[in-house]
């Protein structure tokens, strides 16, 4: 196999989605985020699903793929600024003494929490076994199921269904869920695109905005977690 | 009018006010709609067909009578304005049942949106979020966006699906049931998926929980009735003679769903946990109805979902009013809200008997049906059903007897004051200010029509058995 055999399109996907159930750091998580789009989109244009409507330079796409890519973008970046704000201040003013004290407490020991906690390899044991289900289960599934007319199609729906699925099972904080919720509605945008006989626009806009809500509610909880408990860590918030 | 009120949402009586003539407006245009007259827009085929036009004019009834509740009862600053968009959605969804695609996404969408509602604080709240209904937020975002891509998953692979063809010499049929069940299962709140409702009916605001269960599982059960007739059936993976394990299938978890819900309904010491429970009771009692295939038991499942929508609006409406403060400490357990408040308490009472399909309300006709369609299917099936129903009156008596019909807790100062002490001294009375009266209007209305359901469900059960005439999944009796 030669340098020009290697579908780059699919190592990325690959990459990003390990990327994003094996770390803890949004720094990384969500530019991997960003990256598995590409890799989606790229995938997308090169398989050819969608006749290409549209060119830009040299290279033709398809619209379609385009918006995809764009919805992408724009999910990645309402998580990217959600992390990066952390935060949705209460009208304090509004607020009676318990919930004041209520705030400083947690304020207190999401401080205390994070000065205590350095980096553990403990906490990457089982994202790290969940990732290696992933490979065999993404390797496997398509000999047993298989549901597109290649190998790689199969492959790279089942990966990211399963990737996304772990990633929520085993997030510790609330934007590493709405990853993975995010890689899940992606494996079915993929799912869709390269196989339903007829691709309707309609369905595959309404993914879109699907993605963009989830986007949008994922932060919206955040910045209601962090106004209560100070963190985004999904322990604190189910401390009794 | 969803984003008008959400810029008034503070201005509180003007935007439910606002919400309400929506409602009546949307009630008066989908009375004139044609039936059964295809459109198409935008390569989507809308259509509404008697069913259809029955739950969403109920849909919308349900919603003008939720926002004038919210003139009483404690909702969020957001309330209004996310309801007027998941009924649209939801009567969008009803639209487009045969787009199979579209409608699991608008009902994903509708999920999403939800969870702004879950969370919401009143206008001007001095209180935090409480954690347990953040965690009930999310998860009920993370379960509903699941049963989303889980059903989108069925509907894809049920689009390359041909039963005669197997590529790869592997039947995917398992594997889309398997999809149908989970993803279905997730939304409607069927055993082992229903961890959701209790916790939702325990955290969110009343009339949040009628919006949800009411509404949006009522468009998710025709969902699941239009993608039999359209798209498992057609392809054998539920229903037909030769595919009877599924049908098998559906009729345990229904089963199994009902006489869980019972069970845990007897164990919870809360009572909108309690409630949530006997919720779970009945979307078992529904799915089973829908899974026996045949007119009998169809036609109870439609009438018990469409009974099901009135009763949740009752119960919910009469606990709004049975926890507003009555000058005890919010962390007394009351035993006596009968007798403190009698309407809201005859409410949740007459509700909870109507929703166990106990005569003379209307959750009985359709029990009724349901349990001929398992007498039908077997005498095992009728004694489980029968069981589940017994436990979960039991619950219902548990809580009558603990919450209910309590000895009054408010006992006169007969004595005099102490020896140096004045009249000032005493502690000061108990607040207990009386039922609104509109609200109790409200109650005794959805009670009175209960009862003329109950006592008069002809012209309900002739429009749901015409509605089901045309499917054809159904099997001859």
């Amino acid at each position: 196999m030669s340098f020009s055999d290697i579908n780059w399109a699919v190592i990325l996907i690959a990459l990003s989605g390990a990327l994003i159930l094996l770390v803890r750091d949004w720094r990384i998580a969500v530019p991997a985020l960003l990256v598995n789009y590409i890799g989606v989109a790229i995938f997308l244009a090169q398989q050819q699903f969608l006749q290409p409507d549209l060119h830009i330079g040299s290279v033709a796409v398809s619209t379609t793929v385009l918006v995809k890519l764009i919805t992408g973008v724009a999910a990645t970046a309402i998580l990217a600024i959600t992390a990066l704000t952390f935060s949705r201040e209460y009208n304090q003013e509004d607020l009676d003494e318990f919930s004041l004290a209520e705030l400083r407490r947690a304020a207190r020991r999401a401080q205390r929490q994070r000065a205590a906690e350095p980096l553990r390899l403990a906490d990457y044991v089982v994202p790290f076994w969940a990732l290696a289900l992933a490979v065999l289960a993404s390797v496997a599934l398509p000999r047993i199921y298989p549901i597109g007319t290649t190998n790689t199609i199969d492959f790279v729906w089942y990966w990211l269904g399963l990737v996304g699925l772990f990633t929520t099972v085993v997030a510790s904080d609330i934007l590493k869920v709405g990853l993975g919720l995010l890689l899940c509605a992606s494996s079915v945008d993929v799912l869709y695109t390269a196989i339903s006989s007829t691709v309707q626009v309609f369905p595959l806009a309404l993914l879109g905005l699907v993605s963009i809500t989830l986007a949008l509610a994922v932060a919206y909880l955040s910045g209601l977690l962090y106004g209560r408990l100070k963190t985004l860590e999904l322990n604190e918030l189910y401390k009794r | 009018m969803a984003a008008s009120c959400f810029v008034l949402r503070k201005q509180t009586r003007l935007v439910i006010l606002a919400a309400f003539a929506t409602m009546l407006v949307q009630i008066a245009l989908v009375a004139q709609l044609p039936l059964d007259q295809p459109a198409r827009l935008l390569g989507l085929t809308l259509n509404l067909d008697p069913l259809g036009r029955l739950f969403l004019l109920t849909f919308l009834a349900i919603g003008a009578l939720a926002f004038l509740a919210t003139w009483s009862v404690p909702h969020g600053e957001q309330f209004v304005p996310v309801a007027l968009v998941i009924l649209g959605l939801s009567g969008t969804t009803l639209l487009l049942l045969q787009e199979q695609y579209t409608a699991s996404l608008l009902l994903g969408s509708t999920g999403l949106l939800a969870v702004l509602a879950i969370v919401d604080l009143p206008t001007g709240s001095s209180a935090l979020v409480q954690r347990t209904t953040l965690a009930t937020a999310l998860k009920y975002l993370v379960l509903m966006l699941i049963a989303g891509v889980i059903m989108y998953m069925a509907f894809v692979l049920v689009s390359i699906y041909r039963p005669d063809v197997t590529p790869g010499g592997s039947s995917p049929a398992h594997l889309i049931l398997a999809l149908i069940v989970v993803g279905f299962g997730l939304r409607l709140a069927i055993v082992p998926f229903h961890s959701w409702l209790p916790d939702l009916v325990e955290d969110a605001a009343p009339m949040t929980t009628v919006l949800i269960v009411a509404v949006v599982n009522a468009v998710t059960l025709l969902f699941l009735i239009s993608s039999i007739q359209f798209f498992f059936y057609p392809v054998e993976v539920i229903g037909g003679v030769e595919n009877a394990r599924s049908t098998l299938l559906l009729l345990a978890i229904g089963v199994v769903t009902a006489l869980l819900g019972g069970v845990l309904a007897l164990a919870q010491a809360s009572l909108r946990r309690t409630i949530g429970y006997l919720l779970v009771y009945n979307a078992g009692m529904i799915l089973f109805g829908l899974a026996t295939l045949d007119s009998v038991g169809l036609a109870g499942a439609l009438f018990e979902t469409l009974n099901q929508m009135i009763i949740v609006l009752l119960l919910f409406l009469s606990i709004g009013l049975l926890e507003r403060p009555d000058g005890r400490p919010l962390n007394v357990v009351r035993r006596d809200l009968l007798w403190r408040r009698p309407v809201a308490g005859t409410g949740l009472l007459c509700g909870g008997l109507a929703l166990l399909g106990l005569p003379p309300f209307n959750g009985f006709a359709g029990k009724l049906l349901l349990y001929e369609a398992a007498a039908r299917r077997g005498g095992p099936y009728l004694a489980l059903l029968l069981l589940a129903t017994a436990l979960a009156l039991l619950a219902l008596l548990r809580l009558a007897r603990e919450r209910l019909l309590g000895p009054s807790e408010e006992v006169a100062d007969e004595f005099p004051p102490l020896l140096g002490g004045t009249d000032l001294d005493r502690p000061a009375d108990r607040r207990l200010e009386p039922e609104p009266r509109g609200m109790a209007v409200l109650i005794v209305f959805l009670l009175a029509l209960c009862l003329g359901i109950g006592l008069y469900p002809q012209p309900l059960l002739a429009t749901i058995n015409e509605a089901i005439r045309g499917l054809t999944f159904i099997q001859p009796l």
